[in-house]
């Protein structure tokens, strides 16, 4: 069952868009494309002042005691502005795995940074396309972690990291401080994700979960992130819809606003196509945590709130001809985040695969 | 329970009462005429047990609920394949704009009453050979005739009119001025003298539509829905009226569960169907495009419930869903293989992959085109502009042909 906004959410809707508008914008963040290991600071800490980071987490624990309807929201408003750095959904991430699966000493040590926003978490589950490996690269035995995880968002200014590895015959998922971990910066095309190889080489770690229960737990963590990641998507998707619309109102081309041509406000329609039924299925997965078909509803919002950015991504700037190619314009900061969103928690392959193993009733 | 969960409840056990005597396998094997017939007395049982006219006034015979009710009773009507397609158009648009500009109260309230029951069927004369989604272009018209209207031309694509007793109809009364200026809106009487319908066989092989011929058909003024000129207007209102509408996010086609089941049964390259990439991607696209829709409808009727007006995005379920069942329906014949071949021209589409693929290009047609539902989208949603009509403000009868 779907819900409707009560007054609280739309007003942290209103008030988050407000702020974000007022302190981002593309100028600031078309240096850090350019800039290995940079990050929008303002956005951090907006984020932090705003009690961004603890809105999702338990009260006892430091947090505000919302849930992943509020998250989303302010993650949609995020991807509307761009935001400026991957902690808010990596953090939500590890401090959920703490908060589920980890003991009182754990929650104690964590989660109140975490809900700060002093602690900046990290997801370290995938090996090549495979967000849930049958057999993780890294190792976890004794306590100790070795190996290389590739490509970490937040990696390379993250305080801790929630690892799943390959333990003694069966996954483990483990937390780990990343103190003193040697990490290597990864230059990508949207840097100021912060993307980093972890290499572990006898670093302690501790247990949160293990055997069929480890890779539950991190396929639970990997499907709420998802549904805050298919909010920012679907966010990013409406603003590109809107720019494209602003731009074919005004632009003109054989004495008629380009709009007026179907060619032009059919691919806009169909945007708003894409748009909608990527938000209704984030609402719907937002009111769905906790129940059985959680990982289904999670999994239609991130497929379809992929397909919604790539595709406005893809047409936004094909609607604008030249000037939508240029560094300048900046619509390519909006094309290199639908990229980085897309492939963050498992790509739509990985997604897809999950969908369909729940729907034919296989064993996930 | 809430109110609207106690009446779907009722509502539903009554259809399953129902399912055994007028459902899906009573008609099986039936002949149009004989299934027509088991439709009227579905319709009767509709009406006896205060499931007819559900959102509409208890004067003329509804039951004085409102659009929420509808919808829901609708939604759990069409799980069982009742008859009840005969009396959709009738009872969806002109027996409603009928009792909204009827003139003769008495009339419209037997006339109402009728249709409620099954007994008297409606159809809609809108389309015509020269255009449909162009509907202010047509070129039907009535010309004054002593003290009434004489009426020469032709509409065509018109469901049920061989059945129909009445039909609603605009034509053009005058070709001097502005193409939608020049329209007037009336009732006629089907089996008036100079009335001829001839049915229309379509690609699936059935023949709901027609076209009917209009040859010095008299009519007295009383017939007359709008004024003279005003047609255009209660056209409109006419296409407005089942705004809220059940929807299906299956396009009216199989439900996805019967792809996984059929992916399930047959092997390809050795394999389970489910498991080949292919198969998985289509189904899991098709799962998040219907679960969205699903959310939208939800979303819809949550809002009607808080007394608001559900947004624009509800005009995305024919678009999205009628042309992804076209695709998927094509890819479970694949699936099929040489299997696929032996065809049922009287098979569901609901229920029946060749029989919904070989009727999904109406379903893209019919009541708004993918073409026309996108410019509406674009034009009313987004605000982008209207397409360049060099017909606009010029006297219909100086338009080029």
């Amino acid at each position: 069952m779907t819900i409707l906004y009560d007054e609280g959410q739309q007003a942290i809707a209103t008030e988050s868009r407000r702020v974000l508008e007022a302190r981002v914008d593309k100028d600031a963040l078309l240096p850090l494309l350019e800039s290995v290991g940079e990050y929008h600071r303002p956005f951090w800490d907006t984020a932090k002042e705003q009690g961004w980071t603890a809105l999702a987490l338990p009260e006892a624990d430091g947090g505000l005691g919302l849930g992943l309807i509020e998250l989303g929201l302010i993650a949609h408003q995020a991807g509307r502005s761009i935001s400026g750095a991957p902690f808010l959904t990596s953090g939500f991430g590890a401090a959920k795995a703490i908060e589920l699966f980890g003991s009182d000493a754990q929650k104690a040590r964590w989660l109140p940074g975490l809900a700060s926003g002093e602690t900046i978490g990290a997801i370290a589950f995938a090996a090549g396309p495979d967000a849930l490996p049958a057999r993780p690269d890294v190792t976890f035995t004794g306590d100790r972690l070795d190996g290389t995880v590739r490509g970490v968002s937040a990696g390379l200014a993250a305080d801790i990291a929630i690892v799943f590895a390959n333990g003694p015959g069966m996954p483990v998922l483990a937390l780990v401080d990343l103190a003193g971990v040697q990490r290597s910066a990864v230059p990508s095309f949207d840097n100021s994700r912060l993307i980093a190889d972890l290499h572990f080489s006898g670093v302690p770690a501790e247990p949160l979960a293990v055997g069929s229960a480890a890779r539950d737990a991190a396929l639970h963590i990997l499907a709420l992130q998802a549904v805050v990641t298919a909010h920012e998507q679907t966010g990013g998707a409406e603003a590109l819809m809107e720019i494209a619309r602003d731009y074919a109102l005004t632009r003109k081309a054989f004495g008629q606003p380009i709009g007026a041509f179907q060619s032009v406000k059919h691919r806009i329609a169909e945007l708003y196509g894409l748009v909608e039924l990527a938000r209704a299925n984030c609402i719907h997965a937002a009111a769905r945590e906790g129940a059985g078909d959680f990982v289904i509803a999670a999994a239609a919002a991130r497929l379809s709130a992929t397909e919604a950015y790539d595709t406005a991504a893809r047409d936004c700037i094909q609607i604008h001809g030249g000037i939508g190619v240029t560094w300048e314009i900046g619509l390519h900061l909006h094309m290199r985040r639908a990229r980085s969103l897309a492939i963050e928690q498992g790509s739509s392959l990985f997604w897809e695969d999950i969908l369909v193993d729940q729907l034919a009733g296989e064993a996930a | 329970m809430s109110d609207l969960d106690a009446y779907r409840a009722k509502a539903a056990a009554w259809l399953q009462s129902m399912a055994p005597t007028y459902g899906r396998d009573a008609r099986k094997g039936l002949s149009e005429a004989d299934d027509l017939a088991l439709g009227r007395r579905y319709q009767k049982a509709k009406f006896d047990a205060g499931y007819a006219g559900i959102n509409w006034a208890v004067e003329y015979g509804g039951q004085g609920l409102g659009h929420l009710e509808k919808v829901t009773f609708d939604a759990e009507e069409m799980k069982h394949g009742f008859p009840s397609f005969y009396f959709g158009i009738s009872l969806g648009m002109p027996v409603p704009v009928l009792m909204q500009f009827g003139s003769d109260k008495e009339f419209v309230k037997e006339r109402v009453l009728k249709a409620l029951q099954g007994e008297e069927i409606w159809c809609q004369l809108f389309s015509e050979p020269s255009g449909g989604s162009d509907l202010a272009g047509l070129r039907t018209k009535a010309e004054p005739d002593g003290n009434g209207w004489k009426i020469n031309g032709q509409k065509v694509w018109t469901s049920w009119a061989h059945y129909s007793d009445y039909g609603v109809i605009v034509v053009r009364t005058d070709p001097t001025v502005a193409k939608h200026k020049g329209l007037t809106y009336f009732w006629v009487d089907m089996k008036a003298p100079g009335v001829t319908v001839r049915p229309i066989k379509l690609a699936g092989g059935d023949s709901h539509v027609n076209e009917v011929f209009f040859d010095d058909v008299k009519i007295t003024d009383d017939h007359r829905m709008s004024p003279v000129g005003g047609g255009f207007a209660v056209a409109i209102a006419t296409l407005m009226i089942e705004r809220y509408v059940a929807t299906d996010s299956a396009g009216f086609g199989p439900h996805l569960d019967l792809f996984v089941e059929l992916a399930k049964e047959v092997r390809l390259g050795g394999r389970p169907a489910i498991e080949d990439g292919r198969i998985r991607q289509q189904i899991a696209r098709n799962h998040a495009m219907r679960a969205g829709l699903d959310s939208i409808n939800v979303r819809a009727r949550l809002m009607m419930q808080a007394g608001m007006m559900p947004g624009p995005e509800g005009s995305l379920n024919k678009l999205v869903a009628v042309r992804s069942r076209q695709k998927l329906s094509e890819l479970a014949l694949d699936l099929q293989g040489g299997d696929a071949f032996l065809f049922d021209e009287h098979a569901s589409q609901k229920e029946d992959w060749a029989s919904s693929w070989i009727n999904a290009p109406t379903g893209r047609i019919a009541g708004g085109s993918d073409e026309t539902l996108l410019n509406t989208i674009a034009e009313k949603v987004l605000g982008l502009p209207q397409d360049h009509r060099p017909d606009k403000g010029i006297p219909f009868n100086q338009i080029p042909a």
